[in-house]
Parts: C-alpha cells; sequence; structure tokens
C-alpha cells in the first residue's frame, strides 16, 4: 500500500529486506546508505534490536521513471529477527510493497532460511498479503565466504531450497564487499515500481 | 486561526506510530492529545511541519514522555491544527522515533497497558500457595491520585478487612501485596492475591446492600494503601442510572459467587452433577455471541470445563445480566465459560450501546474500580479451577 501524497506530489513506498539473523540485512543497507548517497534522502535511523540492529532510510530510485508525473520515494527497512520484536515488525510490514529476502549461503544456515522465508510467509498472510503476489527478490549472500575455504551452498541447491515455487529473480551477492547488491536492489525496486504502476493504471 | 480537530482516532486501531507517520507525511503543525482510561491524564505530542518537537505526559517531558506513549495501546486521540509555541526539545528523526519506542515495546523498556483480552495481562505473577495452588497476584490500572485522601500502612500479616465485619472503606493499594481470604471449616482459604493499583473493599459499598465484608484482606510484608475519597464516589454513584447500578450490583454479585466458587471447590463441595440436572445450554463455551440479557425469571448457572470434570462459577438469577460486555473482561461466558440455564429461563434485552456510553463517561477511579472487579471475577475464577484440579 504505497502512499501518495498530493501535497509533495511523490508516492511512498516501501522495500522492506527480511531474512534470518546475521544473514546480511544490514550490511545491504549499510553498503546501499554509503554507495548511493546522491539517492539516499536524509540520514539513516539505526535501532539496536537484540541479535541483529534494525536500520531505515529513504531511498530515490533514479533513472526507474515516475508513477503518473509524481517522484517515488522508497522506505528501505530491515526487519528485526527475533520473535519478540512483533511490535516493530508489524509497523515495518504494514502496507509494505516489495520484499528482499537476503539468504545466507552458510552451509549451516541451510534450516534457518528457510524458517525465515516460512516465517515470512507467514507474517505477510497476517496483513492479508500473499508471498507470491508480492513482488519478492532473492539474494544469496556471503558468496565470498567460498574464498576462505567455509562450506557454502551453490546457489543451485539455495534455488532449490528457496525458490523453487516462488520463481522469482535471485541473485548471488557478497554484501561486505558490495557485490551483488546494487543489482538486488535495483530489480526489487523496478518489479515494485511496475506493480503500482499497473494498480494505477487499473484506478484510472 | 481558531483551533479545530482535524482527525480523531482510537490507538487499539491505528497506534501512536502510524499516526506519526501519517502527521509526518502530511507536514501537519499542531498538537496531539491523547487520552487512555489507564492514564490519569491526558498526554500531549507537539508537532511541527510533521516532526515532533516535544510531548508531555504527566511528569514526564520530551523524548522520554513520547516513548511512554507506545506503550499506550488502547486510547484515543484527537489532532488538534493549531500554531505551536513548545521549545523543541526532541531532535531526533521521527522514524528513529518510532522504531526506537516499538523497540523498547518489545524489549518491556515501557511499561504497556491496554485491553486487558487475557486473563494473564492482568497479573503481575504467581504465587504459589502452601496448598501448592497458583494464585495470581492481580495488578490494578494507573491510578488517579486526586482520589486518594489518606494513606494508611499496614505491616505483615496484618488485617486491613475481616470477614463479616462491617465496613465501607475503600482503598487502593499503593504499594505492596494483599492476599483476599475467606474463613473455612478447614482454615482461611486465599482466593486471590492483589498488588498495585488493586482496589480493596467491594462496589457494595455503594450499593446499599448493607456493608459486611465477605472476605478479609491481609497484608502481605508491608503495605502502604491509599483511603479513596468515599464520599466524591458516592456521589458519583447517586447520579447513575438504575440500569447501570443494576448492572454494577450483579457483577459485584459475580464476583461475590466466584469467590464462593473457590472456597466450595476448596472445601471439595462440589454440587456440579445434581445442579445441571434439567438444565440446558444457552451459550457455549467459545461460542459466538454478542448480545447482553438480564434475567427476568428463572436461574443460570456458569460452568467451566477443568480435567476434572466441570465447575460451577457462579449461579446467577433474577435482575443479573448474561451475555457479552464489549468494554468488561470477565474471563467468563462466552469465551471462557458456557451459561446454562433452567427450564423457565427468561430474559430481556439490555442496551448495551447505552451501558457502554455511561461506562466511558465515568470517573477514571470508577472505571478502575469496575475494571478491577472483572479483573478479580476472572482471576478468582482461576482459582476455583485451580482448587479443582489439585483437590478434585
Amino acid at each position: 500500500m504505497a502512499i501518495f501524497n498530493l501535497k509533495k506530489r511523490e508516492i511512498e513506498c516501501k522495500v522492506v529486506f527480511y531474512g534470518p539473523g546475521r544473514g546480511g540485512k544490514t550490511t545491504n543497507l549499510e553498503y546501499i546508505f554509503k554507495s548511493f548517497k546522491k539517492q539516499v534522502a536524509g540520514e539513516m535511523v539505526s535501532i539496536n534490536t537484540e541479535g541483529d540492529r534494525t536500520l531505515f532510510f529513504d531511498f530515490l530510485p533514479m533513472g526507474l521513471g515516475k508513477i503518473r508525473g509524481c517522484d517515488v520515494r522508497v522506505q528501505l527497512y530491515t526487519v528485526p529477527g527475533q520473535v519478540k520484536y512483533s511490535s516493530t515488525r508489524k509497523l515495518v510490514l504494514r502496507g509494505v510493497d516489495g520484499i528482499i529476502f537476503v539468504a545466507d549461503s552458510l552451509e549451516v544456515r541451510r534450516e534457518k532460511n528457510m524458517l525465515s522465508l516460512k516465517d515470512l510467509q507467514s507474517n505477510l498472510k497476517e496483513y492479508g498479503k500473499s508471498i507470491f503476489k508480492l513482488p519478492l527478490v532473492l539474494q544469496y549472500n556471503k558468496r565470498d565466504l567460498a574464498d576462505q575455504g567455509i562450506p557454502i551452498m551453490t546457489t543451485e541447491q539455495m534455488a532449490k531450497d528457496l525458490n523453487r515455487q516462488l520463481k522469482v529473480p535471485a541473485f548471488p551477492a557478497s554484501a561486505v564487499k558490495g557485490e551483488g547488491v546494487g543489482v538486488t536492489l535495483k530489480e526489487c525496486v523496478k518489479l515494485t515500481l511496475k506493480k503500482l504502476q499497473k494498480e494505477f493504471q487499473w484506478a484510472k | 486561526m481558531k483551533k479545530s480537530v482535524v482527525l480523531f482516532g482510537n490507538l487499539s486501531f491505528l497506534g501512536i506510530g502510524d499516526v506519526m507517520q501519517l502527521l509526518g507525511a502530511n507536514a501537519s503543525t499542531g498538537v496531539l492529545r491523547v487520552i487512555s482510561r489507564y492514564a490519569p491524564e491526558p498526554a500531549f505530542i507537539y508537532f511541527v511541519k510533521g516532526n515532533p518537537v516535544n510531548a508531555v505526559n504527566g511528569p514526564q517531558q520530551g523524548l522520554d514522555a513520547l516513548y511512554t506513549l507506545f506503550g499506550w495501546q488502547e486510547g484515543e486521540y484527537e489532532f488538534l491544527l493549531e500554531e505551536v509555541k513548545a521549545e523543541r526539545v526532541i531532535r531526533k528523526s521521527r522514524m528513529g522515533i518510532i522504531l526506537e519506542g516499538l523497540k523498547m515495546v518489545d524489549d518491556g523498556q515501557i511499561e504497556v497497558f491496554g485491553p486487558s483480552d487475557t486473563i494473564t495481562r492482568q497479573v503481575s505473577s504467581m504465587y504459589s500457595s502452601e496448598l501448592g495452588v497458583d494464585i495470581p497476584i492481580l495488578k490494578g490500572p494507573m491510578l488517579d491520585y486526586t482520589y486518594v485522601v489518606d494513606e494508611e500502612d499496614f505491616f505483615d500479616g496484618e488485617i486491613i478487612v475481616e470477614e463479616g465485619k462491617h465496613g465501607n472503606w475503600i482503598w487502593v493499594i499503593l504499594e505492596g501485596i494483599v492476599e483476599i481470604n475467606k474463613d473455612t471449616k478447614q482454615g482461611r482459604v486465599p482466593i486471590l492475591r492483589v498488588t498495585d493499583g488493586s482496589f480493596i473493599g467491594s462496589l457494595a459499598s455503594f450499593l446499599m446492600q448493607g456493608n459486611i465484608r465477605t472476605a478479609s484482606a491481609v497484608a502481605v510484608g508491608n503495605v502502604q494503601l491509599g483511603v479513596l475519597d468515599s464520599q466524591r464516589l458516592a456521589q458519583e454513584y447517586a447520579k447513575l442510572t438504575p440500569g447501570f447500578r443494576l448492572f454494577l450490583s450483579s457483577l459485584n454479585n459475580r464476583l461475590r459467587q466466584a469467590s464462593e466458587a473457590a472456597t466450595d471447590l476448596f472445601a471439595k463441595a462440589d454440587k456440579t452433577e445434581n445442579e445441571l440436572k434439567g438444565k440446558q445450554t444457552l451459550i457455549a463455551q467459545g461460542e459466538k455471541y454478542d448480545k447482553l440479557l438480564k434475567i427476568i425469571e428463572g436461574e443460570a448457572v456458569l460452568v467451566r470445563p477443568t480435567d476434572k470434570g466441570k465447575i460451577i462459577l457462579a449461579r446467577l438469577g433474577k435482575e443479573d445480566f448474561i451475555g457479552t460486555l464489549p468494554f468488561l473482561e470477565m474471563g467468563h461466558e462466552p469465551g471462557n465459560a458456557s451459561i446454562v440455564v433452567s427450564k423457565n429461563f427468561q430474559t430481556e434485552p439490555i442496551d448495551v450501546d447505552r451501558l457502554q456510553d455511561e461506562h466511558d463517561q465515568l470517573s477514571t477511579t470508577l472505571k478502575n474500580i469496575i475494571d478491577n472487579v472483572a479483573g478479580s471475577i476472572s482471576n478468582t475464577s482461576l482459582v476455583a479451577c485451580n482448587y479443582k484440579q489439585k483437590r478434585g
């Protein structure tokens, strides 16, 4: 549910980074904040939640066009992984327009990935949304760990685990190095805007 | 420009965080006034161009005051469009405040008060009695100090109120724990423990049904009590409509019944089987039921199943109400008990909206007392079940 701000002639939508704890959600967002400075509006809000930090900032996508003559502002959030942060999760997920699921390539995190995706599905359901209908992009993060000899899953295996039913775009990434971060975000914002464009078309 | 309310709403629908986002997106300037029946005073948040610049909640100011409001999950707000002269003391970004506030709620750093939709929400902890039966410790709502006219201290073990004696004082617990118990042939039986914000003494004090105490109250550890302005409460009571007084009287009856059920089950004097004979179920536990009825003939019993069989929590008769109370949670029918009625049972509907309107207009203290009675009913019933489970 994007917000149409008539005063500013701006459409505000929400993209949320979801995924298992310590999977690299915040690293993704920090990299975006640092590397796309020109497209960031305002400061980054960082909340120390147990296990993971919760981040938020406004992002102005460029070169992706306007919707019906309005500028687009994307609110980027990470969701705290811990179950107890239900109030935060509720606020973040309510009215979400697009999701980037950051999966951890570490072999030992295989189950955590699947549980988190399942959790996302049930959380979305609570807000009346279907994981199959919402713009969603997967990211297989921490590919760089292979270089250090740490056992990681192949992207094929991860696709089998996580993307067999969803069939959404997926990208390998190394958020600490910044690889794959931009392309993941761009794809998700593109899908989100496309969806919004379609919705606003109907409203015509 | 004249002050005007431009937005009005309910916190249970759109919380503080959401309202702040809305006002932020609109870059609004004005004052958000928030009221809750759990808070003695309204709170205020001042916005300039969509950003909160200051807030007041009781003695607290600024960011601290603003954070406390994230714990208000029930209440109402109105936004007044006006020039804001308040000093800018909050400099943190709007989203930063919202995310931090919600995080503090989830971390338990902010006290949350709101609908008591579950029995446990009102209970601060459980106390395991000598008999190995869990007795809940019931916490009361936030209290309005303007109703406290005097303070009294009681020491550990001291009897505050004695069953069977006369008296109509009502106290509120400022600090400490008080055990409510009843006399039986087998000694004193604890039926509930109450702590900060709970009331001692009953609605019966106003109801002119005689002022004999129906249970004893004993200090557990040192206790500080506030004596309530009974004259002021009595005056308020006198202004109530007959319908509302009848409702209070029936509510009080329920509490007495629930206490008796607990003592009976403790004494193993369970007559459930016999009493249910020849009666039929009117409201089944868990059924969706939204009516409120007044009994005009016959009798109704309130039944709850336990692992050791069904138990009767209350016996209701002429002029008692049964059904769903949208503004009060007693932990009884329809969610947590069934209603079984006699053959000659007859009722007439009660206008729930009118009852609720009158309830909403009561003073915070009277509302708190009623809320506390409902909490006592639900928790005493829980104790009754525990006695049944333990003692068969």
